[in-house]
This record gives structure tokens, C-alpha cells and sequence, in this order.
């Protein structure tokens, strides 16, 4: 571990480039339900950095069925905000979706870098 | 803004995070050794405390159970939001007649689709429900189960055809569903406190551990939860499905109309 | 368990369970009976928090949830439950929340009628998570209140259905889903470097530990995460696009309360956990102070080029946000009370000033100030209110609103604020006074550069007399009259207590009196709305001249602000990076 100091870091480097795509991905795209699929992926990043900043290596999961308590688990604070995490994502993506169906319905376009929110003046 | 100024700002911002997210991944805990106290305090004290196995729907229901409240509330409130912007001017009344998008064909649905779709969705609901009661015992609760179960119900519509669907899945149960179960959960939460106890506090007895009811106060916060999250994706399910149908007339009106 | 502490957590949980009943029962629900539950829950929350408030003067009102208190783990220093802590300023905000909720919703009688009160169900929702979000003493927890208001925000703003709303609404929640991302990451860091998630135990372990790369890189995630909340310079692109396009009552909420209390947590979280001016917020400061400037002068020109009313009042609350900010940059006592002073003045004005907006919209079916030229003749009691708005905005010098001016004059020493403070304020009231003058009594010279700004025709329903649509804006301008040294005993107990629950001591706030500022930005308030009277039409190759080198930066400012969401989260990531560069440089 320790000649390769930078693997003790690469679930955070991971999380970080998962966040940097997900944001090239957003400024570019052309299509809005493109744009919610990469703010998904930005979302993922933030799951990969809680669950990183839990585990514990050779624990097991904190479900002390089959195992008593007092096995060594990993962190269940941290899987439980990625639970709530989850949750969120999931309701701004539907709200998401329903806004990029409601502007099809609209007008036809789904380009983001063709619409404006005010016209200018008539 | 051009999209090459758009790219040389963000590449510019790149650039100047790089090293400093390097420094913050380098001085963050090495992977698989954290140093917080929390996690493992919860796992040494809660088994004894709630007699429950599951450690994260302990920290979900309990420990940080107001978290969950919130959390709840917020797919409430995306669900609405998303009931309200789909109905919009189209109003709640069914459409019976699929929409036709031309050049697709209608495909006529076989015997051995709603055979299997009818035993799996049968299947899905119960193996929903399984998760969502054992949320204390086993891996799962009620955001898993829930979400199984809604999956299931989505699974009745290839099965049926769409007003058969309709008429299995009503909308008025799934929005009573959804409104109890939050309901439930807020007072499990004040309840307590006209007792003196505080909010969430868990004044039930606490079962058995291992045993279908153990926790207290969890099971029932647990189910409404699983109630919650059925009744809203149910909704949002039957409000995306019906963008689907052909309308009766334009919904679509001039921005001048409103 | 006293009073005062078994009835906080009811502040959150009697939204959420009426919100919840009106969902279960909106079926059956007889039409005006939503409306009437709503304006019970909110004022019944605002009283309350006034009575917790007073209370909390004592000391802060505490509660632990599930009983989890922090001996109830017999582990010294670990911390497994989660708090409500009610300091004075804390309970104060959350009553002035509910109180403009009660007003929006008074306002928006009989507004949505087709949708079985989905309204008010998501109001109230957007109310509880306000109210927790003022309360909570937990860093997750923030960011669940954080992410149930937005949320809500993200299904009222879209809620008119109209393309500009939706698009509106869809770069409103694209931006703020990054903000919550980078509020996510900030959690994760700051509990692996901390181990804990309650606001003063970050505060203790960051003090022993000192701040690392680690607890710094939270910080700034975290800070630019409330600043996007709060529209700060360059996270606020989204604000203009998304409370010109709301519904009138939720714009209401909006300018008045809801991006002020990023500010506020700001404030807190610098205050309890970062360590105040010495610790991860002292690099920073400096880049809050620059970034405040920016955005004060900014939105005050944006301000000054808008003619649709709605948009001209959002970037009025851009440029106002920088100067609370400027308040937070210096993050003593004096800062803080200076900022809730602002805040809740700043909130009533607005907040009444959309409401005539709103009247506008329903009565006259423009908020277009060039299009409505005279045409608000029959509608004299809004004029009223949005001519004295408009005055008080541009520095009366009465009232709550000048009391917080002068307090951030004091705690902020330096020339360059005083000046952008003078500045934006003078654009900001004189726009309004502007488009008051042109709309009501039609005083006005010809249009100038707000000719060239975007705009809209659009009408909100309008089924519920004029007098009903007055009443709460008035009402609400008669409050930010009171005088403010009325309220300086209360802050000067309130605003150390933010910084630290525990804290004893109370501020020292400086006596209000004629100062050079205040004279001055009034004066400048009235020459620019002069100048606006005595305009004519360019003639002459030397004023056409003029005129165009007039236009030329505000053109400029409009192409930036080109609503395209890609745009916005660009921006966003250059902040982070400011933000990210000024804490790293700190060694």
C-alpha cells in the first residue's frame, strides 16, 4: 500500500472525475433528457464518496443477522445518508423529466442552448 | 456565452481544482480506515438498545429518524409537484385510446406476455412487501420495499390493457395512501410528545431481536414509509402513463390564455 | 422536558402533518377550506416562534429527537442524535418566515382553484422545510430542510406551465441540484475529517484539529453550495430566470425569505462550526467581501435595465443578497445583527412589492413597466405601496430596512462597500420608483436603456378584489416602517447568540443618526430617478452618442445573464474554484 500512496486516494480521485465529467456533460449537451442523465452522474459521485468515506476494510455489512453484534462493520451512518441521497435524486429527476416533457409539449425543442426563459422585447 | 468560451472557462476551473482536490484526496483517511466515532458507536450500541439487526434502517428510523421525515415529505412534495405539472391543463379524466405516434404499429398483446406478467407482478408485490416488513431484521425497509412494490404494480400494465389498469390501480387509493403514510410517520413523531417524551422518541415496547417485530417505534415508522413510497410512485406511474393516451382535445393553450 | 422545549419540534412537524392531511383528504376537501387551514397553520407557526424567540433570550431552547441526547450514548464526545437548538435569532427568522407564508397565502385566495389544494400542500411542505432549515443543529439535517425547499421551489416555480416558466424552472433546478451535490461532497469530507455532523462538535474538532486540507475543502463546497442558495456572484444567474417566470405569491416567498437564509446558514455554520473569524472562514473572508461588492454593484445596473417588473425586482434581491453579504464577510456580532436587521427589512419591502406586481399582472395583465404606462390609474392603494417601496428601498431613512443599512455601514469599514452599497442601493430604489412613477400617476421620461430588456405578455388570475390583493403588501409596509431601534435591544441579544448558542454577552449596536451615507444614498436615489424624468429622445449626434455608450454595458450584462443553463453551471464552477483558490491560500 504504501509505495502506491496514491491508491489509499483513488476512491476520491474516482468521485471527483465522476463529478467532473457529469459537469462537462451538462455544459454540453444538446438534449435535456441527456442533461438529467448527467446530472445523475454527478449525483452517483457524491454516493461514491459517502460510501468510500464508511468503509472499513475486512468489515462486514452493519446487518447483525446472521453475524452477532460486535462483528467489525463498516459505517452505517454514512449508508444511511446515501439511502436519503438516493431518495432525493430520485425526486428531482422525476421533477426534472416532468419539466423536459412539459417544454416538448410545448414547443417541440429539446436543445437547452436554444431556449430562453424571457423573449426579448416585442 | 459560445460554447469554445464555455469550454475554456470550465477548462480554466478545471485546471485550478485539479491540485487542490488532489491535496484534499491525499490528506482525506486512507480508503478503508476511517477515523470517524459515530459509525462504529452506532453499530456497538444500538443492537442492545433497539433490539433490532439492521443497523442502517436503526440510523433511518431511529437515531436520525427526523431526517427521514424530511426525506419522506420530499418525495410528497416531488410527487405532487409532479402530479400537478403533468395534469396542468389536461385535467385528471382518463384518456382510454393510446396515443399513436405514426409509422409505429400496435402491437396486439400475446397470451404468454400476460400470463407472466400477471404470476410476476403477483410475485413482485409480495417479494415487495416481504422487504418492506423486515426493514428491522434484514437488508431492505420501507424505501426498498416500497419501490419494489411500485415496480410491481407497473408490472400489472403489460399484462391488462390500459383502462383494465387504470381500474386496478386507482388513483384516489394510491393519493390516500400516499397522504396516510405520511401522516403516520409525523405522528409517530409528535405523538411522544404529549407525553413528555421527546419527538420520535420510541415508546413502544420493543419486541424481540431477529423476530418480524422488533424496534418499536420503527415498525410502524417503517410501513409508513413503505405506504409513502407505493402511493407516490404509483402516482407518478399513472401520471407518466397518462401522457401517453391520446387526448381528447389540445391541452397545449397560448401563452396569452392563462 | 420544559414548555418551550416540547413544543420546538412542533414548529416543523405541524406543517409537515397538515400538509400530509390536506394530501390524504384533498379529494373531499370543501374549496376554500385549504386556503383557510394554510393561513391558520402559518400564523399559528408564527406565534410560536415569536413566543420561542422570547424565550430563547435565556438561552438557547434545546431538543434532542428520539430522546438521543448526548449522554444518552454514554460516550463522552460522541454525538449520535440530532438537535433542534432555538437561539433568538434562529426562532426569530423562522417567525418572519411564517409570516410571510401567512401573507403569500392571504394574497393567493382563491389564485389556484383547478388542482384539489396541491398549492398549499406544497406551500406548507416549502414552509416546514424553511422552519427546520432555521432550526436544526445538524449538518445533514440542513441539507435535508435545504433540499425539501428546493424541491418545493422547483414544482411552484414551474407551476405556471407557461414555456418561460418551465424553462425558468428547469435552470432554477438544474443549478440548485448542483449546489446540492456540492452540499453533499462538503458532508462527506467534513465527516471524514471531523467524524461528526452536529454543528458545535465540527466547531470543537475543527478547533483542536486545526484546519486541514480536508475540513477546507468542506468549507468551501459547503459555502458555495449557500451561496448559490443565496445568488451570490457567480452562482446567482438562476435567480432572474426563476422569480421573473413564478407565480406572484411564490416569487413573494422567494425574494423575501427563502435566498436569505443561505446568507444565514452561512452565517451560522461560519459562526459555530468554522470558527468564526479565525478559523476556515478568515481566508475567505476577504473573497466574500470582493464577491459582495460584485454582486451589490451588478444586480443594482441589472436592476436599472429591466423594464418587466417581476425581473427588475429579482435583480433588485440580487444586488441587496451582496450587500447582506458584505455583512457576513465581516462575521462579528455587530455583522450578524446587521444581516437580520437587512433581512427581515429587506423581505417586507420585497415581499409587498411583488404583491403589486402580482396585482398588476391580475388586473392589467402586464408587468411590463413601458406597456403599463398609466395604465395603473384605477389602482391608486398599489401604487402607493410601490412608490413608497420603492423609497425605502432607495434609503428612506426610517425604518427596519435603514437600520440594517446603517448597521452594515458600521460593521463593514471599508470605502470600496460603502461605495457599492450607496451605489446599488440608489439603482435598485430608483428603478422602482421608476417604473412607480411611470405606472401609476405616468411621470415619466422616455424609456432609456430598459428598452432593450427582455420581456413577456403574460396575466395571472385575477378573481378576488383589489382591496384583498392590498391588504397584505400594505400591511406588511407598515411593519418595515416601525422604527428600528425598536428592535435593537432584541438583536443586541440575538446576534452573539448566532455565532454561539451559549454565548452571554450581548452586542454593542451603534446609535442610528444622520449619517454622510444615508444622506447620500438618498440623494442619489432622487437624482437618478430625475434623471429618469427628464430624459428625451436623443436628437443630436452627441447624445445619440451618449446614448449608445449608454447602452453598451448593459447590453454586455444581459448576454451574460443569456438564460442558458450550461452558461450558469459554467459560472458555478468558476466560483467553486475562486472560492477553492482563496482557502487554499491560506498557509
Amino acid at each position: 500500500m504504501t509505495s502506491l500512496p496514491w491508491l489509499a486516494a483513488l476512491p476520491w480521485l474516482a468521485a471527483a472525475w465522476l463529478f467532473a465529467i457529469g459537469v462537462y456533460g451538462v455544459v454540453t449537451s444538446r438534449h435535456y433528457v441527456h442533461l438529467i442523465g448527467c446530472l445523475s452522474v454527478c449525483q452517483s459521485s457524491t454516493y461514491m464518496l459517502l460510501l468510500g468515506v464508511g468503509f472499513r476494510r475486512g468489515a462486514g455489512p452493519p446487518i447483525f443477522y446472521d453475524h452477532p453484534p460486535g462483528t467489525p462493520a463498516v459505517d452505517p451512518v454514512m449508508q444511511a445518508l446515501v439511502l436519503t441521497d438516493i431518495v432525493v435524486g430520485a425526486a428531482v429527476t422525476a421533477l426534472l423529466l416532468v419539466i423536459a416533457l412539459q417544454v416538448h409539449k410545448r414547443c417541440g425543442l429539446v436543445d437547452p442552448q436554444r431556449l430562453r426563459p424571457l423573449r426579448g422585447p416585442k | 456565452m459560445n460554447g469554445r468560451w464555455r469550454l475554456a472557462l470550465l477548462a480554466l476551473a478545471a485546471l485550478l481544482l485539479a491540485p487542490l482536490i488532489w491535496s484534499v484526496a491525499s490528506a482525506l483517511p486512507p480508503f478503508g480506515a476511517p477515523e470517524a466515532a459515530y459509525g462504529p458507536a452506532v453499530n456497538a450500541l444500538l443492537p442492545g438498545a433497539r433490539n433490532v439487526s439492521n443497523m442502517v434502517a436503526a440510523v433511518n428510523f431511529d437515531v436520525r429518524g427526523i431526517d427521514t421525515l424530511g426525506e419522506e415529505s420530499m418525495l410528497l412534495c416531488a410527487v405532487v409537484g409532479a402530479v400537478v405539472l403533468l395534469r396542468g391543463r389536461r385535467g385528471e379524466d382518463r384518456g382510454d385510446r393510446a396515443g399513436r405516434v405514426p409509422g409505429r404499429p400496435i402491437v396486439e398483446r400475446d397470451d404468454a406476455t400476460i400470463l407472466a406478467c400477471r404470476i410476476a407482478a403477483l410475485l413482485v408485490l409480495l417479494f415487495g412487501a416481504y422487504v418492506a416488513l423486515h426493514g428491522t431484521v434484514t437488508p431492505g425497509g420501507g424505501f426498498q420495499g416500497g419501490a419494489i412494490a411500485a415496480s410491481g404494480l407497473l408490472l400489472v400494465y403489460p399484462g391488462e390493457d390500459y383502462s383494465c389498469w387504470r381500474a386496478l390501480v386507482p388513483g384516489t387509493v394510491l393519493t390516500v395512501i400516499e397522504g396516510a403514510g405520511a401522516l403516520i410517520f409525523v405522528l409517530a413523531a409528535a405523538l411522544p410528545l404529549a407525553g413528555g417524551h421527546a419527538a420520535l422518541a420510541n415508546i413502544l415496547p420493543l419486541g424481540t431481536w431477529k423476530d418480524l417485530y422488533s424496534g418499536g417505534v420503527m415498525v410502524v415508522v417503517n410501513f409508513a414509509v413503505a405506504l409513502a413510497v407505493v402511493g407516490g410512485f404509483g402516482l407518478l406511474l399513472i401520471e407518466f402513463m397518462e401522457e401517453t393516451r391520446a387526448p381528447e382535445e389540445d391541452p397545449v393553450p397560448d401563452e396569452e390564455d392563462r | 422536558m420544559t414548555g418551550p422545549e416540547t413544543l420546538l419540534p412542533l414548529v416543523v412537524l405541524a406543517p409537515l402533518g397538515m400538509a400530509a392531511l390536506l394530501a390524504t383528504i384533498a379529494h373531499w376537501l370543501p374549496s376554500r377550506m385549504a386556503d383557510v387551514l394554510a393561513i391558520l397553520t402559518a400564523l399559528g407557526i408564527m406565534l410560536l416562534c415569536g413566543w420561542l424567540a422570547g424565550q430563547a433570550t435565556g438561552g438557547p431552547i434545546v431538543h434532542w429527537f428520539g430522546g438521543w441526547t448526548p449522554d444518552a450514548a454514554h460516550r463522552p464526545g460522541v454525538i449520535l442524535g440530532i438537535a433542534f437548538v432555538a437561539d433568538p435569532a434562529s426562532a426569530a427568522l423562522a417567525a418572519f418566515c411564517a409570516l410571510l407564508f401567512a401573507a403569500s397565502f392571504l394574497f393567493a385566495w382563491g389564485y389556484f382553484d383547478e388542482v384539489h389544494s396541491h398549492f398549499h400542500i406544497l406551500m406548507l411542505l416549502f414552509l416546514a422545510a424553511m422552519e427546520g432549515f432555521c432550526l436544526t443543529h445538524d449538518l445533514f439535517n440542513l441539507f435535508v430542510w435545504f433540499e425539501l425547499m428546493s424541491v418545493a421551489a422547483f414544482a411552484l416555480t414551474a407551476y405556471p406551465l407557461g414555456q418561460s416558466s418551465l424553462e425558468g424552472a428547469f435552470s432554477f433546478t438544474v443549478t440548485n441540484s448542483f449546489a446540492s451535490f456540492m452540499m453533499l461532497m462538503g458532508i462527506g469530507l467534513l465527516y471524514a475529517g471531523t467524524g461528526t455532523l452536529d454543528f458545535t462538535a465540527i466547531g470543537q474538532a475543527m478547533a483542536r484539529h486545526g484546519p486541514d486540507p480536508v475540513i477546507l475543502g468542506g468549507f468551501c463546497l459547503i459555502a458555495a453550495a449557500l451561496l448559490t442558495k443565496a445568488a451570490i456572484l457567480p452562482f446567482h444567474f438562476w435567480l432572474s430566470d426563476a422569480h421573473a417566470v413564478a407565480p406572484t405569491p411564490v416569487s413573494v416567498i422567494f425574494s423575501g425569505v427563502m435566498v436569505g437564509l443561505g446568507l444565514f446558514a452561512l452565517t451560522k455554520l461560519g459562526g459555530q462550526s468554522f470558527g468564526a473569524g479565525e478559523g476556515a472562514m478568515a481566508p475567505v473572508r476577504a473573497l466574500l467581501l470582493w464577491l459582495g461588492v460584485a454582486t451589490a454593484v451588478v444586480g443594482g445596473l441589472m436592476t436599472w435595465g429591466q423594464r418587466h417588473l417581476k425581473r427588475l425586482l429579482a435583480f433588485s434581491t440580487v444586488s441587496h443578497l451582496g450587500i447582506m453579504l458584505l455583512a457576513v464577510s465581516a462575521l462579528k456580532p455587530l455583522g450578524a445583527a446587521a444581516l437580520l436587521l437587512y433581512l427581515v427589512g429587506q423581505g417586507l419591502v420585497k415581499a409587498a412589492l411583488f404583491m403589486v406586481a402580482g396585482i398588476l399582472l391580475a388586473l392589467r395583465a402586464s408587468a411590463d413597466e413601458i406597456a403599463l404606462y398609466r395604465e395603473g390609474r384605477g389602482l391608486w392603494p398599489a401604487g402607493v405601496v410601490m412608490i413608497l417601496g420603492g423609497l425605502i428601498l432607495g434609503g428612506l431613512p426610517i425604518g427596519l430596512l435603514h437600520g440594517g443599512g446603517h448597521l452594515i455601514h458600521a460593521a463593514v469599514p471599508s470605502r470600496v462597500a460603502e461605495g457599492a452599497i450607496i451605489l446599488s442601493t440608489a439603482l435598485t430604489g430608483a428603478a422602482v420608483l421608476r417604473a412607480g412613477l411611470r405606472i401609476f400617476p405616468g411621470w415619466s421620461g422616455v424609456p432609456g436603456v430598459e428598452r432593450g430588456a427582455p420581456t413577456e405578455r403574460e396575466h395571472e388570475k385575477a378573481d378576488r378584489p383589489l382591496w384583498l390583493m392590498v391588504l397584505p403588501g400594505a400591511l406588511l409596509l407598515v411593519l418595515v416602517l416601525a422604527p428600528s431601534s425598536a428592535a435593537f435591544p432584541f438583536l443586541a441579544a440575538a446576534a452573539p447568540r448566532l455565532l454561539d448558542p451559549w454565548a452571554a454577552g450581548i452586542a454593542t449596536l451603534p446609535e442610528e443618526g444622520g449619517t454622510l451615507a444615508s444622506g447620500a444614498t438618498f440623494a442619489a436615489t432622487l437624482a437618478l430617478v430625475a434623471m429618469s424624468l427628464l430624459r428625451r429622445r436623443p436628437t443630436g449626434r452627441l447624445a445619440r452618442l451618449a446614448a449608445w455608450g449608454e447602452r453598451l454595458p448593459f447590453r454586455a450584462l444581459e448576454a451574460a445573464h443569456s438564460g442558458v443553463v450550461s452558461d450558469y453551471v459554467t459560472w458555478m464552477t468558476a466560483g467553486l474554484a475562486l472560492l477553492a483558490v482563496a482557502a487554499a491560500s491560506w498557509r
